[in-house]
């Protein structure tokens, strides 16, 4: 025998409680790391190369405000912009059963918005004329036909929730490979006949002509329309994702919120159970004082055991966490709320700290118990 | 009789139980010799196990002195004290106090992990110590594998086995049945008499105590006999 086998025989001496306190370990952290992955996943903005030429431009005094068709002549203008479409967020429901949107339908100008979407694979060069030539289709994401079970030729019918119009429209198209491969696009044209051409797009999408000129651009566009009737706000597709999340600040709150509710109880079952652990053996405590263990050997093994079991439980919850999301298509188990379900070092990181620092807790109660009683105490406790 | 391990002289030892003083020794003064076995017999609250506790470096007294093998054990601080007990005593205790995962082959081994003996050593120290208490075919049992004459036994091997001048032994046979009781003091005895070791024995039992080569008296903390 050795320390160590004997920390471990200690450690294992009830394995029902030491199981049940690995798994409520391994549990929290699995919940933790899978809110933490869940947060990221909402609010990480695309990071592509893509997202920083691309640029939306949008009625400076809410997203909501539409902008005028006729500010694309001045748009058109304004050099360093390879491309400029419309680009309209619709916003129906599918088939008119669904509760909410479940995915994003835009309304563009399919010739001027080709080089916008250069990234889309799986859309042939005669799908693309068919789209441009037919009003009434549209191209679609891969990911939404497949949970739709949808093919090309097909007709989607939209009810309207933010326009008073409903759509139907042919797949001109499937395209897969850009960063969000949910989406639909149709003619913004068809929009306006619906709407009786009122004369206003929801915003801009434009393609700058090089990561330099992007911020240039940006700013030729806001001193464009500035002090006009619709000024606007214009900035990179990334800028305007996090400004998007931004409005989603309650729910970081609620994450952040719970993820710390998470942590806080899973240290407050821990250390009550770790302290019961050793409260229980303090008379075998004493019994080791007296034949010799100093007070910083008992609490290398009370120390080593309450940090053995939460790093175990940490291996299993984050580890786990790890594992799973690795090998799941996160994508078709959430009907394409997330794309990913990336589980990054810095929250292994972070579990495996939150472990550390749980496993320290939990033996500081019983350490200072220890160093508190005397032998003598510590056998007429449980004589 | 050889020359004296124990030296105790005017030993007192008051514990405050709130605003309350409790006189536990009252300026004791006491001699024992090496390779004794000596028998501490007193009613309860006597004091007994409270001068045992001193002697074994477990306790403090309030005043006196007491000295081990020319050792004053009350100025040794915790880790001094830690030490002296693992190289000089060896504790029996009358519930055993044995670890219950660990096998008694284990149990005895434990005091030799704070040496700086390697594992063959170890091994050889161990199985001498269960030849002793005539338990070395139980080697491999864990404690609730054995019966409470052979776990005392295992706590008295675990005693032996730093080679110890000097063991304790409180109520060793406290919780015992007779033909047991009478095996253990038979392994007290023997390593008194045969083996050399010191042993202080603290019983409330004369017939315990007859198994001693000297016994003595406590009643309120007084040596009466």
């Amino acid at each position: 025998m050795n320390l160590p086998s004997f920390i471990l025989k200690n450690a294992l001496r009830n394995k029902r409680r030491a199981l049940l306190s690995v798994l409520s370990v391994a549990m929290s952290l699995f919940l933790l790391v899978t809110l933490q992955v869940a947060l990221r996943e909402l609010t990480n903005p695309i990071n592509d190369e893509g997202s920083s030429l691309r640029i939306i431009v949008r009625n400076k005094v809410s997203l909501a405000q539409p902008l005028p068709a006729r500010q694309l002549q001045t748009i058109d203008r304004i050099p360093g912009i390879v491309a400029v479409t419309p680009f309209s967020f619709y916003g129906g429901l599918y088939k008119g059963d669904e509760k909410f949107t479940s995915f994003a339908q835009f309304a563009v100008d399919p010739q001027r918005s080709l080089p916008l979407i250069s990234d889309a694979k799986g859309v042939t060069k005669e799908q693309l004329e068919a789209w441009i030539a037919d009003r009434t289709s549209c191209i679609l994401g891969k990911m939404t036909a497949d949970r739709y079970g949808l093919k090309v030729g097909d007709r989607m019918q939209f009810t309207g929730q933010i326009y008073p119009c409903d759509l139907e429209l042919k797949i001109a198209g499937i395209y897969y490979g850009t960063a969000d491969d949910r989406n639909l696009m149709f003619h913004q044209k068809y929009l306006d006949e619906l709407l009786g051409n009122p004369g206003t797009v929801g915003t801009w999408w434009l393609l700058a002509a090089s990561i330099a000129e992007a911020p240039l651009v940006t700013d030729r566009i806001n001193k464009a329309f500035a002090n006009t009737s619709a000024e606007v706000r214009a900035e990179s597709e990334r800028a305007f994702v996090l400004g998007f999340v931004s409005m989603w600040a309650n729910i970081k709150t609620l994450i952040s919120g719970i993820s710390i509710v998470v942590v806080f109880a899973l240290i407050l079952v821990t250390v009550s159970t770790m302290s019961m652990a050793i409260r229980e053996r303090f008379r075998e405590l004493a019994i080791l004082k007296a034949i010799g263990f100093k007070r910083r050997e008992l609490f290398v093994l009370i120390l080593a055991e309450s940090f053995g079991l939460a790093m175990f439980g940490a291996l299993l919850g984050a580890g786990g966490a790890w594992a799973l999301f690795n090998n799941i298509n996160i994508q078709k188990m959430t009907n394409g709320m997330f794309l990913m379900f990336e589980v990054t070092p810095q929250m292994l990181g972070l579990a495996f700290a939150v472990a550390a620092l749980l496993g320290l807790l939990s033996a500081l109660l019983p350490m200072i118990n220890v160093a508190r009683t005397s032998v003598v105490q510590g056998l007429k406790t449980l004589d | 009789m050889s020359a004296n391990i124990v030296t105790i002289r005017n030993l007192s030892k008051i514990y405050q139980q709130g605003d309350i003083n409790v006189t536990a020794l009252d300026n004791i003064s006491l001699d024992i010799a090496s390779g004794e076995f000596l028998a501490l017999m007193g009613p309860s609250g006597s004091g007994k196990s409270t001068l045992l506790h001193i002697i074994a470096g477990i306790d403090r007294p309030t005043n006196g002195e007491c000295r081990v093998q020319d050792i004053d054990v009350a100025k040794l601080n915790e880790s001094q004290l830690a030490d002296w007990r693992n190289q000089n005593v060896g504790f029996v205790f009358q519930t055993f106090n044995l670890i219950p995962v660990l096998t008694a082959y284990e149990n005895v081994e434990l005091p030799l992990l704070l040496t700086r003996m390697n594992r063959a050593e170890r091994r050889k120290q161990v199985e001498i110590a269960l030849e002793i208490v005539g338990l070395a075919d139980r080697a491999k049992h864990l404690p609730k594998q054995l019966s409470g004459g052979q776990e005392q036994r295992v706590a008295i091997a675990r005693a032996l086995v730093t080679d110890p001048a000097l063991v304790v032994a409180d109520e060793p046979t406290g919780n015992l049945d007779s033909h047991s009781a009478q095996e253990v003091l038979g392994v007290l005895r023997t390593l008194s008499r045969d083996a050399g070791k010191t042993v202080i024995m603290v019983t409330h039992d004369p017939k315990a105590a007859a198994f001693g080569s000297r016994q003595i008296h406590l009643e309120k903390g007084e040596l009466s006999k």
